[in-house]
């Protein structure tokens, strides 16, 4: 299903037929109540104490894609910092979770987060992107390999430059990585709305997860599809990476292109209702 | 396990020679081919690197950490007695700890004392994936390797141009119908030979190896035999024979002849090997003690050596090794100028010299 009905916050749920279908819960329907759906339920877990029994049963529809947790279940706290504090420097409320912490049942931490200082949210989530089949060894190998070959490429031509030119450029691989991904980030996107009988494409503001991940999938389609057959992916990605850093290459022009489309069809704006 | 050798145009600042004798630690990476006062600017010199990337194009240099395998390694050889049979060193350890790297800094301290060196890269690139074996002409039993021989006959010619004029061959040798090397001809002929006849070229090996283990002796040069994987030369190979028959190591003319080099038949030299399970053929990951490695034939063609073992960056090595690579600015993030992220490197390498640096070439 498209991403719109997650922007409804709708449930997916299944027929007896088994085929998927959205139920439309209504537009006013407040954005709280999808706590059962297994993504959003995490920041929501609070409010949606007792809620899980309060969603309509629709007649012949079963819950997909939903946490084996209950709603009493709490996140868990990865941070080092947070358990390093001595207790004399905690406040009231910092004293009072920690020791509610101990009586909380609380979800299990996924595999691949960490404590390391390392670890980065936005690469991770790359790195998952880019995984096939479950071989997160291999993805997570690629990844390193990319952002190596950026840095050795970032060196090269520090090297070469002038002392003037060396000030400008930029050899850390994470903030490259960082930028190259903002400059992807479209504004504004388009969606298909049906109206009298015919799909509309109206340009929509997009949110923020919306756009990082357009950023990050089109880039990842952009490598894997247009290069030649024995180029590799971390060359491959390193150099659109580095294009993507100085707002040139093929994934900004995407970006462009779609905004240039949201501009050009600006009449359909109002079909959006929300 | 040596990945390649480079030419290295001399560019890069001196080098104090104090610095290598001093236990100082400095810096990590691959062979150093810094000019001294003695050698001429702009003498191109064979560099072996292991690691992916080229340092000399990222860093503008390449440094050698100074450690004490490689500095005990450099005392035997300064207080060698010529007129022994040549000792054989063997620097064995586990994987990525830093034995071919010490091996390269043996090979620079002998190149700067003006020995004549014999330095085979990786032997295990001889037993695997060639293309193409001919029937020796000069022994029919054995395989001739034209590709590996001539690439080592060139690297060969640019580490040792100098003596390749001074040292004469002392017997003729016939190559073929129209071409042969007469006796007292200089020894850069015969190499000559080898690499413009590419057929010849594995014989052109076998005659420079015997004529430099029979002049050795003679007290004209002192000759270093490097040899990086020798636990190649006494596996098993993967190469066959035209009706799939597998081939020992034994009937490849090249491995034949390395074999009588190691021998400690000779003086006036010295012979530093290096155990590699890296490129190895059917040998465990695990395996790094030299009696695993070499096997029974091995060891007792081996025996009597000198083991040196190489381990792991001591606390101050490691130390030393990341305050390098923060003062070249490869260790990018953040948060690795930091001693937690230090720690962490630290706990995530376990002080391995060759994990270490896998790791900090994405950080």
């Amino acid at each position: 299903m498209t991403h719109r009905f997650r922007t409804l916050r709708s449930l997916f749920l299944i027929s007896r037929s088994g085929t998927p279908r959205a139920a439309f819960l209504g537009s006013s329907w407040p954005a709280k109540m999808a706590a059962p759906v297994g993504k959003a339920a995490r920041g929501w877990s609070v409010l949606a104490l007792g809620l899980r029994s309060v969603v309509p049963r629709l007649p012949g529809l079963t819950q997909v894609r939903w946490s084996r947790y209950g709603p009493e279940y709490k996140d868990p706290q990865i941070d080092k910092e947070y358990y390093r504090k001595p207790l004399a420097e905690l406040t009231e409320e910092e004293k009072y979770e920690q020791e509610l912490r101990k009586i909380q049942l609380i979800k299990a931490a996924p595999a691949a987060k960490t404590s390391s200082v390392f670890e980065d949210p936005v690469i991770s989530k790359f790195t998952n992107m880019m995984m096939k089949g479950g071989n997160k060894v291999l993805a997570r190998s690629l990844m390193t390999q990319t952002l190596e070959a950026v840095k050795r490429k970032q060196f090269e031509k520090y090297h070469a430059a002038s002392a003037q030119e060396q000030a400008t450029i930029e050899r850390n691989p994470y903030t490259i990585f960082h930028q190259a991904l903002k400059n992807c980030e479209p504004v504004i996107g388009l969606v298909p709305i049906l109206r009298g009988g015919h799909f509309y494409q109206v340009p929509v503001p997009l949110p923020d997860r919306r756009r990082r991940f357009l950023a990050m999938k089109w880039m990842i389609t952009e490598c894997r599809e247009k290069k030649h057959r024995r180029m590799l992916m971390p060359e491959k990605l390193s150099h659109e990476l580095l294009e993507a850093f100085h707002n040139q290459g093929p994934v900004v022009k995407k970006k462009q292109d779609m905004h240039k489309m949201a501009e050009a069809n600006r009449a359909l704006a109002h079909y959006r209702w929300w | 396990m040596l990945k390649r050798m480079t030419r290295l145009v001399s560019g890069a600042r001196q080098l104090d020679p104090g610095r290598l004798l001093h236990g100082g630690p400095q810096a990590p990476q691959s062979l150093a081919a810094h000019p001294d006062n003695q050698v001429p600017d702009g003498s191109p010199r064979a560099v072996s690197c292991t690691s992916e990337g080229d340092p000399v194009r990222t860093f503008n240099e390449a440094c050698l950490m100074v450690r004490r395998p490689a500095l005990e390694l450099l005392r035997y050889l300064k207080n060698t007695n010529f007129a022994h049979p040549a000792v054989r060193y063997v620097l064995y350890g586990e994987k990525g700890t830093g034995k071919t790297l010490s091996l390269c800094h043996v090979i620079h301290f002998c190149a700067k004392q003006d020995w004549l060196i014999l330095h085979i890269p990786d032997a295990h690139l001889w037993v695997k994936n060639c293309r193409d074996l001919l029937q020796s002409t000069y022994n029919k039993q054995r395989f001739d390797q034209p590709v590996e021989a001539s690439s080592w006959l060139k690297n060969f010619k640019t580490a040792n141009e100098r003596f390749l004029s001074q040292i004469k061959v002392q017997e003729k040798y016939v190559w073929n119908k129209r071409e042969s090397t007469e006796k007292g001809r200089p020894l850069g002929e015969v190499v000559e030979q080898g690499l413009t006849r590419v057929r010849n070229a594995t014989d052109a090996v076998g005659i420079v190896l015997k004529e430099l283990k029979s002049q050795s002796r003679l007290g004209a040069f002192r000759l270093l035999v490097a040899v990086d994987g020798v636990n190649a030369l006494w596996g098993r190979t993967t190469l066959k024979r035209e009706d799939k028959s597998p081939v020992a190591p034994e009937e490849l003319a090249l491995v034949h002849s390395v074999r009588k080099m190691v021998r400690n038949d000779w003086h006036g030299g010295a012979i530093v090997l290096t155990l590699s399970q890296t490129g190895s053929l059917f040998k465990p990951r695990k395996a790094y003690l030299p009696q695993e490695l070499l096997g029974k034939e091995g060891f007792d063609a081996l025996d009597p050596f000198i083991p040196i073992l190489v381990s792991n960056y001591s606390p101050k090595e490691f130390e030393s090794c990341i305050q390098y690579y923060l003062e070249n600015s490869w260790l990018q993030h953040e948060k690795a100028h930091t001693e937690e992220g230090k720690k962490e490197l630290l706990f995530l390498s376990n002080a391995n010299p060759g994990q270490l640096e896998r790791l900090c070439a994405y950080l």
